[in-house]
């Protein structure tokens, strides 16, 4: 019986034109959100190779490595562009020094701020608007749409079970909803293959889960608009319920989380630390000069190797007053970062109440566009700077920076035939991502409330049903 | 030759939640080759009584049997020997005639029909031949109530249940209907028919059961009829000129 049950609701479903038309829609969705991630994709690498060209150009017409001003660059990963999440706000390039802040700029919406008005077609938007809409739109009449039709009755009346009805509507139409959505993700797949964008192992396992997530998240809200179908008597009352249960979960949880995090928890200005920073550096600077001052004025007989002795004071002034800004900085952006993370788990806690939500959490952490993302490749950027202030050192003896230089008349050292500098000696900024386990481990409770959440609509859905008067 | 009771309710009573009682100790029985006319205005009992002989209510007292069955005790074993007909047949628009004949035939537990037994039964009920692989989508009310009977007639049970079979169709094809219950009588079914239609039910009942708030004023045998004007029996007894 459950498989006749099940068949009918296959072919039901595949049969009509509401499925033609939004099945179509969403095949030509997902299609274009890969193909869209793809040429991004090439787009950016190509971007990134050619930054990085100009920038190994630039160095080597250089002859002295104190004149070198380079600039590093993230890498653009291909799962990024499938999920964008934070990447796109996340600046790409970034000046490097050997000491002091360093600032992340260029970043793709920066670059082109009408996709930040409009946002770029991603898998995560083609899953949390398109699909979530697209299982409403079968879902809300699931059950009371035959009531009105006279079939829940007419199918009851022969020896069929409640239990078994509803199971076969439920599976059924999951069935026939998924498996036929399943054929352009594959394509999608296959179109990363065909574009020649190589994916490691680890990242086919990660768009795997993705996937997962989305059809997961699909099913959260089919089983939920079939729920409220079992709950209204009316369809036109269960469509206006599924409406405003989709436009919570899709706007108005994620944008009120927000609002009620940022109410609860207080997190300090950027600007007001940007001014304390600058406060703090104007402080430094001022005392720096003081302290060169007093040396000139107690040193003001030059002895032999004045300048030599001149310049291993600066460094070491610069090495405190660095030491102190690091400090500084660290505590100010470390007290910055601590309330933010207890904001942003206030604002992520309250919008997991949206299925669309927890999806996008878990998509994001999986794809590595999760809003960690900037802090971590920040950390990668600490990490380089020490490299390259150890280079800088060893290339140039000091590490640049607020110095004066003196030279005496004489002293002048003969011209020496410079040479072209040699970009590959710059030690290479390595980008830690994350391993298949450290994704996994952010997006697997996720992925878990996802199945949880489904399941409870299901059981709901057959709780409704066992209970609806189906007059 | 005695006739089997297929179709009987005993003191059937339905009290709501809210103390309404909308079926007040009804008592029937309908014989292989019976049509029984269930006759009242709105909310008189008729689809109640239908509901609980459909397992669609439970019954706060007395009992509604199928074939022997209590339909409130073994629903699923009730509910192999009845076929059901209402008045809203809207099916399955996007299967054809046949595709829902075929659904509805192997819910009823008739599997591996061929084509031509389908298209048998739909010539039977009177829809046109090529109408029989077209999509209901674009079917009249009455030709979709010619499918909704062919779905009870494939089931091939010995009890039809049909609520108000005959409303809001034309008077032609109202005609055809009642010709093919006609049919359906003489292959020795019990058939309960819910109606308000009295000139309808006249036409075709053997028995007539006249109802009004939850309550079987009287039953009446075509015998009995035969010397009676039933629309004025239904008015003296719906406005409480004859003692029920």
């Amino acid at each position: 019986m459950l498989s006749t049950l099940l068949e009918k609701e296959l072919r039901e479903i595949i049969y009509s034109t509401k499925f033609a038309v939004t099945f179509g829609a969403s095949a030509v969705l997902v299609i274009l959100s890969f193909y869209v991630g793809i040429r991004n994709y090439q787009e950016s690498k190509r971007e990134y190779e050619a930054a990085r060209s100009v920038n190994i150009a630039n160095i080597a017409s250089l002859t002295e490595w104190r004149m070198a001003q380079p600039k590093v660059f993230r890498k653009p990963q291909p799962l990024q562009v499938l999920v964008n999440g934070t990447t796109n706000d996340v600046g790409r390039t970034t000046e490097m020094r050997a000491q002091g802040e360093l600032n992340l700029i260029n970043s793709r919406y920066n670059v082109d701020p009408l996709f930040a008005v409009f946002r770029f077609l991603d898998l995560n938007f083609v899953v949390v608007i398109v699909f979530s809409l697209f299982a409403i739109l079968f879902g809300y009449d699931a059950i009371n749409g035959e009531k009105e039709s006279g079939t829940l009755k007419l199918v009851l009346s022969n020896p069929v079970s409640r239990a078994e009805f509803i199971l076969g509507k439920l599976i059924g139409s999951f069935t026939a909803l998924v498996v036929p959505l399943l054929i352009p993700l594959l394509l999608g797949c296959l179109m990363i293959i065909g574009f020649g964008i190589s994916l490691s192992p680890d990242e086919w396992v990660r768009l795997f889960f993705i996937i997962l997530g989305g059809l997961l998240c699909f099913g959260a809200f089919l089983a939920l608009s079939t729920m409220i179908s079992g709950l209204a008597s009316r369809t036109s009352v269960s469509f206006l319920i599924s409406l405003v249960v989709w436009i919570f979960s899709v706007l108005i949880i994620p944008k009120g989380s927000v609002l009620l995090a940022s109410a609860f928890v207080d997190v300090p200005n950027l600007d007001a630390i940007e001014a304390q920073k600058r406060k703090f550096s104007l402080q430094q600077f001022e005392q720096r000069r003081q302290k060169m001052e007093e040396w000139i004025r107690a040193n003001a007989r030059p002895g032999e190797d004045w300048s030599g002795r001149f310049n291993s004071f600066q460094d070491s002034v610069g090495k405190m007053f660095e030491n102190e800004r690091e400090e500084f900085y660290g505590r100010l952006n470390e007290e910055w970062r601590n309330r933010k993370d207890h904001q942003e788990r206030w604002a992520f806690g309250v919008a997991r109440l949206s299925p669309t939500v927890i999806f996008q959490i878990a998509a994001m952490n999986l794809a590595n566009t999760d809003i960690a993302l900037k802090h971590r490749y920040l950390e990668d950027l600490d990490r380089y700077q020490d490299e390259y202030a150890e280079f800088i050192k060893k290339k140039v003896g000091t590490l640049g920076g607020m110095r004066i230089v003196i030279r005496f008349s004489g002293q002048q050292a003969p011209e020496e035939e410079k040479k072209p500098l040699n970009p590959s000696e710059l030690p290479e900024l390595v980008e830690r991502t994350r391993g298949l386990g450290d994704t996994m481990a952010a997006s697997i409770v996720d992925l878990g409330l996802l199945g949880v959440l489904t399941t409870l609509f299901f059981a709901g859905a057959f709780g409704a049903f066992l209970r609806f008067d189906v007059r | 030759m005695e006739e089997s009771v297929f179709i009987e309710a005993k003191g059937l009573t339905k009290v709501y939640e809210d103390g309404l009682c909308a079926l007040d100790h009804v008592s029937f029985s309908v014989k292989s080759g019976e049509v029984f006319c269930l006759l009242g205005g709105n909310g008189a009992g008729k689809t109640t009584t239908i509901n609980l002989f459909l397992g669609f209510l439970p019954p706060t007292e007395g009992s509604a049997t199928i074939n022997g069955i209590d339909m409130h005790r073994d629903p699923l074993e009730a509910k192999k020997h009845v076929a059901y007909l209402s008045d809203v047949v809207m099916l399955y628009p996007n299967f054809t005639a046949r595709q829902n004949l075929d659904f509805f035939a192997r819910l009823g537990g008739k599997r591996n029909l061929a084509k031509e037994e389908y298209y048998s039964v739909l010539r039977q009920v009177g829809l046109q031949e090529k109408a029989f692989e077209q999509r209901l989508k674009g079917f009249s009310k009455g030709m979709r109530q010619k499918v909704g009977l062919a779905i009870a007639i494939i089931k091939d049970a010995p009890a039809i249940i049909l609520d108000e079979p005959t409303s809001g169709l034309d008077p032609k094809a109202a005609n055809e209907f009642l010709n093919t219950l006609l049919q359906l009588r003489s292959q020795r079914r019990a058939i309960l028919m819910s109606t308000h239609d009295i000139f309808r039910a006249k036409e075709v009942a053997d028995t007539v059961g006249i109802m009004n708030e939850g309550k079987m004023l009287t039953i009446k045998s075509r015998k009995e009829l035969e010397h009676e004007d039933l629309e004025e029996l239904y008015l003296n007894y719906i406005h409480g000129k004859v003692a029920a």
